[in-house]
């Protein structure tokens, strides 16, 4: 593996745990946020600043993940007081707030970011492998959470949260449960960023970066674990096997969105079960014939 | 007997429109009320008020002694509260079995921490079966509810509010839109729920199986309640009548 | 007099957030979508306003034809975009929306360079002093435009045929077409409208910053999604009032919380303060 992979395989591991946090919130719980990244920068700026006091690397790291859960919680209080799109748009401007903190303070890097970040100190093979494991253990966390009851609550509030209040349902317990572990996630996801890039700005946490997070979500199939790991691979890898095409990137970009929503809205969850449906009733019927 | 639902001087006001005027309704443990009334007058409201769905301008419920008045809906169906609605609402993502499993699981979900660490689910699909079977619907448990005929699903909400294994069950017109055979099975499988010790409270119209099987009868009409006792009294009752006969029979009777 | 400037000021942004808000109100009052390609239709008409003013040198001619042009190209989002999804859960439309939004920028800047464009002869860039203040023509044009364009379209939609009928399929869309409206028309004619009109407000604020570049439309979209939800989402009366409000709540916040907070980051403080207070928006219902 050359250095160019292997920081590439970093970036995917850190993008899996960035996007499996807004799974949490978004498919398993139903709250569209349109505002993962400002928590992704929260952690980002954290880590960057605690470790560039002297804190030891996990430390910085956890650090990053608290507050940006934390601010999450907050934030998850106000999907008690907001629903559906009004909810969308206020985690929208959550977004837009944290960008116009950071940008206005001297003393967070303004418009220059934060430069200087020291090494986690591991060289870079450690480093990509300790991403990648956390990456596979925040995969296998969605996944008991998912199988859980608390899951199954989720699932039950982001069907119909007036019904599952009849049914004994803590609906802001769920909300803020969902929205505290997903923007931890984003949080840990932003440390380990820092830590990676070593350098970061606002336009790192911006708009353009909560919309791609959800679209990795989105084309994955909203709520299915494996289809979000799969499709955060393939976007955060497409832009590089299409350097060729660089200048169309964002173009290409915008329309897989468009065209993932427009033909396959269930994602690439929905497509595979489609599938092995039709796969399972041609079988079937070639039982049938023999 | 002490009362173990106890609804005190109820009124709503939606804008400027009076929905229940003073409204109160005692109801004793182990009985079957129905509860009937013209369109409007106010049913459906007075149980959104008593499940926590509407907030009142005044009144006062207590369950089984407690005053759970200022408690939030989730908290009231803990405490035993289980409501049917009368326009269907399942989770459409779920199949029916899910959908009752969910319900039977009412004792998991109550504690963030005990619901984030357990996951097995196997006891309550087994008893979510059970419900299933009990009203009927057991060999469609596997379905998604996309598809499913509304007499089904009228009969899942019946068996998901069951497995709350509540105090009090509360159905919202259970019989609006099944056919006679189907409204009679229902009506006799909540008569026989009953009969085993579970209190009933029901809105229905339809007024063939309400006489047959409910043991009490109270009417609401514009928002009050004209008449509550004895059935065949009740539907003695002139005021009653012309309620639900309307003006001429009045104006006859004069 | 700071203050009366301020509010001035903020009033003269508010009207262009109002042309560009309107649109959306509009599409999300009768599809429960929020429309965030409308920007770029917005910049659209930027573009279109800046080129044809360019080559012909007549202003009003490339207002009206970039206002039709972009007017139909509305109804082709609509055709292309929306239709085929409005089935689908909400999120479904917002990402799509969003996709079309990113790639007609790029379509922008491959098209006419990252750097934007200027106007060759900028009109309306005269100072004019009304009430002790130095305005310039393009910001009255705005204001003065934005009222005639509004008001019209309120008269329009009280007083005719297809006004009342485009009201009634947004007060209930199966009501409306029991009485033999075409719902399908009515939407075609509300994108033509919206995105009409956002086509103006596009190239009134080229005018005034004399620039057209591809991110012209990134802004605004936010914003503009802000105040809608803040005027109680399909609300157009709300709508309106938000648009004016927000421009001088930022007018005021630049000036005295600035140095804390950017423009953009008021906009959105302020919308998330009135959202926990009243979270259906200032004004409910549509």
């Amino acid at each position: 593996m050359g250095i160019y992979e292997i920081s590439l395989a970093t970036l995917v591991g850190i993008n899996i745990i960035l996007a499996l946090g807004l799974n949490m919130i978004s498919g398993f719980c139903g709250q569209i946020s349109l505002g993962h990244a400002a928590f992704y920068g929260i952690g980002a700026y954290t880590a960057a600043f605690m470790a560039k006091a002297g804190a030891p690397f996990p430390a910085a790291v956890l650090a990053g993940m608290v507050l940006a859960g934390l601010v999450g919680l907050a934030v998850g209080l106000t999907s008690l007081r907001v629903r559906h799109d009004f909810l969308a748009i206020t985690t929208m401007g959550v977004g837009f707030l944290f960008l116009g903190v950071v940008r206005q303070q001297e003393i967070l890097g303004g418009e220059l970011g934060v430069s200087g970040i020291p090494s986690p100190g591991l060289e870079k093979t450690g480093y990509m492998v300790l991403v990648l494991i956390l990456a596979a253990f925040f995969t296998a966390f969605s996944l008991w959470i998912k199988r859980s009851w608390m899951g199954f609550a989720f699932e039950a509030v982001a069907d119909d949260e007036d019904t599952a209040r009849v049914l004994t349902v803590d609906v802001a317990a769920c909300k803020l449960t969902a929205f505290a572990m997903g923007t931890a996630m984003a949080g840990v996801a932003g440390g380990l960023y820092a830590s990676f890039a070593r350098f970061i700005m606002p336009d790192d946490f911006g708009f353009i970066t909560s919309i791609t997070v959800l679209s990795m979500v989105a084309v994955g199939g909203i709520g299915s674990v494996f289809g979000v790991i799969i499709s955060t691979v393939i976007l955060t890898l497409m832009p590089e096997f299409f350097r060729f095409i660089s200048d169309y990137k964002l173009l290409l970009y915008g329309a897989l969105l468009f065209g993932v929503m427009r033909f396959a809205p269930e994602g690439l969850a929905g497509f595979t079960r489609a599938v092995r449906k039709a796969g399972i009733r041609s079988a079937g019927k070639k039982e049938a014939a023999g | 007997m002490k009362p173990l639902l106890e609804v005190k001087n109820v009124t709503v006001r939606f804008g400027g429109v009076l929905a229940l005027d003073d409204v109160s309704l005692e109801v004793r443990p182990g009985e079957f009320l129905s509860m009937i009334g013209p369109n409007g007058a106010g049913k459906t409201t007075l149980m959104r008020v008593v499940t926590g769905t509407v907030k009142p301008v005044s009144a006062r419920i207590r369950l089984d002694g407690r005053d759970i008045t200022m408690l939030p809906t989730h908290q009231r169906a803990r405490l035993g509260l289980a409501l049917t609605h009368q326009i269907v609402r399942p989770f459409r993502s779920m199949t029916l079995l899910d959908n009752v499993t969910l319900a039977a699981g009412h004792h998991r979900i109550g504690r963030v921490i005990r619901a984030l660490t357990a996951v097995d689910r196997s006891a309550e699909r087994e008893q979510a079966r059970k419900y299933l079977e009990l009203v009927g619907i057991a060999e469609a448990a596997e379905k998604s509810v996309l598809g499913r005929p509304l007499g089904v699903v009228k009969r899942l909400e019946v068996a998901r509010a069951l497995a709350l294994e509540p105090k009090v069950l509360l159905l919202d017109e259970p019989l609006a839109g099944l056919n006679t055979a189907e409204a009679a099975r229902l009506a006799d499988t909540v008569a026989e729920i009953n009969r085993g010790g579970l209190t009933v409270v029901m809105i229905e119209h339809n007024l063939g199986e309400v006489l047959r099987v409910s043991r009490r009868l109270a009417v609401l009409d514009n928002g009050r309640k004209i008449a509550d006792g004895d059935p065949g009294a009740v539907m003695r009752d002139p005021a009653v009548r012309a309620a639900y006969l309307g003006k001429e029979y009045q104006d006859a009777a004069a | 007099m700071l203050f009366f400037e301020l509010f001035v000021q903020g009033l003269i942004h508010g009207s262009m957030y109002a042309m560009i808000a309107v649109g959306l109100t509009l599409v999300y009052g009768l599809l429960r979508i929020l429309h965030v390609a409308h920007a770029g239709l917005f910049a659209l008409g930027g573009y279109l306003g800046l080129l044809i003013t360019n080559a012909t040198g007549s202003l009003a001619l490339a207002m009206i034809t970039s206002a039709l042009i972009v007017g139909l190209g509305g109804m082709l989002v609509y055709r292309l975009c929306y239709q085929p999804i409005l089935d689908r859960p909400p999120y479904v439309p917002l990402i799509a929306s969003i996709g079309v939004f990113i790639a007609m920028e790029e379509v922008f800047r491959l098209v006419f360079g990252p750097y934007g464009l200027t106007y060759n002869h900028p009109h309306l860039q005269s100072q004019v002093t009304l009430l002790g203040l130095n305005l310039r023509g393009a910001e009255i044009g705005m204001v003065i435009t934005a009222m005639v364009l509004l008001g019209g379209l309120s008269y329009l939609a009280q007083n005719t045929r297809i006004g009342i009928a485009w009201r009634a399929t947004v007060d209930d869309p199966e009501i409306a077409e029991s009485f033999g409206i075409d719902a399908v028309k009515v939407r075609y004619l509300n994108f033509f409208i919206g995105s009409g009109l956002a086509a103006v407000g596009g190239i009134f604020i080229s005018l005034l910053s004399n620039l057209v570049e591809p991110t012209m439309g990134g802004v605004p979209a936010y914003k503009a999604l802000a105040i809608i939800v803040l005027g109680g989402l399909g609300n157009v009366k709300g709508t309106l009032v938000a648009s004016l409000a927000l421009g001088v709540v930022e007018a005021f916040g630049t000036i005295y919380i600035g140095s804390y907070l950017d423009r953009d980051a008021i906009a959105f403080a302020f919308l998330i303060a009135v959202l926990m207070i009243r979270p259906q928006g200032l004004f409910t219902g549509r």
